[in-house]
């Protein structure tokens, strides 16, 4: 196209590096740098002004791991974890299930299932909150008017009674997207596939179990992986209903580093770090994980 | 050629975006060409919700000062407390301090030796204006770095329509524990909601437990300044504090509780008994209530709980001069009663304390502008006590289920403190 040699000759020497370079750029900018930084951060020493007084070596990682809440909060990081990714996913596979089939009002039920996503998980945890509440709660109204309870309940005013109902609102609010997502699965399943079975006498049961779900693990992995990093992560939900209280008792760690960073800043990083280092590895599983599902499938 | 030009213009993009998040704010005011001076202070919000904005208030003192003093302008900008922390903190970190701020505590600023000692901000007859207690309360290390904007105490307050329905007499409010338990008892049997109501959650449970461990000669340090938070004194308070959680006759779960949601449950009448605070008045005014002095272990407490908020002046800037003329003319009696009437507040000097008490309109603040000359204070110079304060405000409340446990966390947290 140009006439003038020099330039392009100076392009091909280049090779594929201006077209790789923005993007490389932005990783540096978006990903690499604020990584750098958080690592940088836990090694200082920072007071609470936000004056940096030099390094501190590992002091910050061996107080948090002296921390004698450190250990519960990361037994229930993986239980809230397990919990609220399992639960979902088990529902999900039968609420997807349930849109999939043929029924009157179908369309509506499919736009009521989009509420809870399409409202702010904050706000949804903040009202979830104040119905919970121990005096102006409606569900302490509604069960002590059924005789149920004698006396209103704080039910996040601990942490056996609090943990449930976090698990049920994250789980509430990640139907939506988990449901669609597999429903989108199951309408990429060729009806001819199921005519055959039918023909070869499977039953219902064999069906779902032998070509239902095999045709779904593609749409099923990338729910579960979405699902398990944004429930890891998840911060709205424990931050709206119970602010990880009381005391550290409901924090999982992404909300118990938030809490650390209101009085020390590098102990803070030090929790991120550990936090990342838990979602790389997650990653890495899920990509072990999911070259071996393409070899099966071969 | 239309491919490269494209992504080199991205790659600048990207460039660019790495520069900007870099960039430091510029530094705090300075003198223009025409000779005018320009100070930034930055204020905390006393207003709630958007209502009674502080905006307003400053903008107003602001508009009289600059009249006066055509040299001196005075940026100002007001942050709501949630946010202020964090602002202050990034403002901080880079090197864009104000020169003027009102905040919570300074002790912090103080020993990093940002500020300028009061002494250097104020002219003596400002400085000699401040009631002694909370004068005191702003020195580190023999000098005085914190000037005490607002103040706040602390007294037993009780419903009396509740106490009458309990078969007790308001005008003889407990003076000691053991009352309390009588007392709550007495209004359980009554049907109370909440006999005895003590928010230990983390908005205010650093005061809330402070109040009662004085009760029992305790606190948070002993005389030498070392951190006592495990004390006997102190095991006994929150002994006797679990027993009355553990009898029901306080909410449940104080641990989640907030002072804002128990004072409204008070002003529902549904609550008993609680500490209370000026800023309550005004939800109060119709109702029938008793304010008492605090109930001690074996007798009214020995002393209550003062707080105090702080202004205090960043040297970053050199603005000296400016910032004396400013704050000489802000703690003028009149700007400073009018600051306190309109949000309920404490005076912090001692002739905007005289003229509240012949204050007809001020009558219900009357006791506690008794006792706040002699209410202790947080230890507000130590430097390490925001932090130790955050830690305790989200655990202590869990002392009222495990004593032992909760404070000896809370001593070895503070002991490490600032290391």
């Amino acid at each position: 196209m140009s006439r003038a040699p020099t330039p392009r000759s100076l392009l091909r020497r280049l090779g594929p590096v201006p077209w790789l370079a923005p993007a490389v750029l932005l990783i540096l900018a978006v990903v690499v740098w604020p990584v750098a930084e958080m690592v940088r951060t836990s090694l200082r020493r920072i007071d609470t002004t936000g004056t940096d007084h030099g390094p501190a070596g590992l002091v910050k990682y061996r107080k948090l791991f002296a921390d004698p809440r450190l250990p519960e909060v990361l037994g229930w990081t993986v239980v809230w974890t397990v919990a609220v990714v399992g639960l979902t996913m088990l529902l999900s596979l039968a609420l997807a299930q349930l849109f999939n089939q043929n029924f009157p009002g179908r369309r509506i039920a499919r736009w009521a299932l989009i509420a809870p996503w399409a409202a702010s998980v904050l706000m949804t945890a903040i009202g979830f909150r104040w119905m919970l509440d121990q005096v102006a709660g409606v569900l302490n109204r509604l069960l002590l008017d059924l005789g149920l309870i004698d006396r209103p309940q704080a039910w996040l005013g601990d942490a056996a009674h609090a943990k449930p109902w976090l698990v049920f609102v994250a789980v509430f609010v990640s139907l939506p997207f988990t449901t669609y997502t597999l429903l989108a699965g199951l309408q990429t399943v060729p009806a001819e596939v199921y005519e055959a079975a039918r023909v070869d006498g499977a039953s219902r049961w064999q069906i779902y179990r032998k070509v239902t779900l095999p045709l779904l693990r593609p749409a099923f992995l990338v729910a579960l992986v979405v699902n398990l990093i944004n429930v890891f992560n998840s911060f709205p939900v424990i931050w709206g209903m119970t602010q990880g209280g009381p005391n550290a008792d409901t924090a999982t760690t992404t909300v118990f580093m938030y809490m650390l960073r209101g009085y020390d800043v590098a102990e803070s990083a030090a929790m991120s770090v550990v936090n990342f280092a838990v979602v790389i590895v997650m990653v890495l599983l899920f990509l072990k994980v999911s070259r071996w599902n393409e070899e099966e499938s071969r | 050629m239309k491919r490269p030009l494209l992504a080199l213009s991205a790659a600048t993009m990207a460039g660019a975006l790495a520069l900007s998040a870099c960039s430091k704010g510029s530094g705090s005011g300075s003198t223009s060409a025409d000779g005018v001076t320009t100070i930034r202070f930055v204020a905390a919000d006393y207003g709630s919700n958007g209502q009674n904005p502080g905006q307003a208030y400053w903008q107003g003192v602001i508009s009289a000062f600059q009249q006066q003093n055509p040299a001196i302008r005075v940026d100002l900008q007001v942050i709501n407390w949630n946010d202020l922390d964090t602002q202050v903190k990034t403002m901080v970190q880079n090197g864009n301090q104000p020169d003027i701020l009102q905040t919570g505590g300074y002790a912090d600023y103080a020993k990093n030796g940002m500020l300028y000692p009061a002494s250097d901000v104020l002219s003596p007859a400002t400085a000699g204006d401040f009631v002694p207690a909370l004068a005191k309360a702003g020195v580190q290390d023999g000098t005085q770095y914190g000037v005490p904007f607002v103040s706040s105490a602390r007294m037993f307050l009780i419903n009396n329509a509740l106490f009458r329905k309990a078969g007790l007499d308001p005008a003889n409010p407990p003076k000691t524990w053991d009352d309390v338990t009588t007392a709550a008892t007495a209004l359980k049997k009554a049907g109370v909601d909440v006999p005895l109501g003590i928010p230990l959650g983390k908005e205010e449970a650093q005061a809330e437990s402070f109040i009662w461990m004085m009760g029992n000669h305790g606190g948070y340090q002993d005389a030498g300044g070392a951190y006592t938070i495990n004390s006997p004194a102190n095991m006994a308070t929150f002994t006797q504090l679990k027993s009355w959680v553990d009898a029901g006759l306080t909410e449940q779960s104080p641990a989640a509780v907030n002072r804002t949601d128990l004072t409204k449950d008070f002003a529902s009448g549904k609550v008993g008994m609680l500490n209370g605070f000026p800023g309550q008045l005004g939800d109060l005014r119709t109702m029938d209530v008793s304010w008492a002095p605090m109930p001690g272990k074996d007798g009214v407490s020995p002393s209550t709980l003062g707080v105090a908020d702080w202004v205090m002046a960043f040297r970053k800037g050199g603005h000296k001069d400016q910032i004396r003329a400013f704050l000489d003319f802000a703690y003028q009696r009149d700007n400073t009663v009018k600051f306190d009437k309109e949000y309920n507040l404490l005076p912090v000097t001692r002739t905007a304390l005289d003229a509240l008490q012949t204050d007809p309109d001020e009558k219900a603040l009357q006791p506690f502008l008794q006792i706040l000359p002699t209410a202790t204070f947080y230890p507000l110079s130590d430097p390490t006590w925001p932090g130790v304060s955050a830690q305790v405000k989200t655990q202590i409340g869990t002392a009222v289920t495990d004593p032992g446990k909760a404070l000896d966390a809370l001593q070895q947290a503070a002991v490490q403190a600032g290391r």
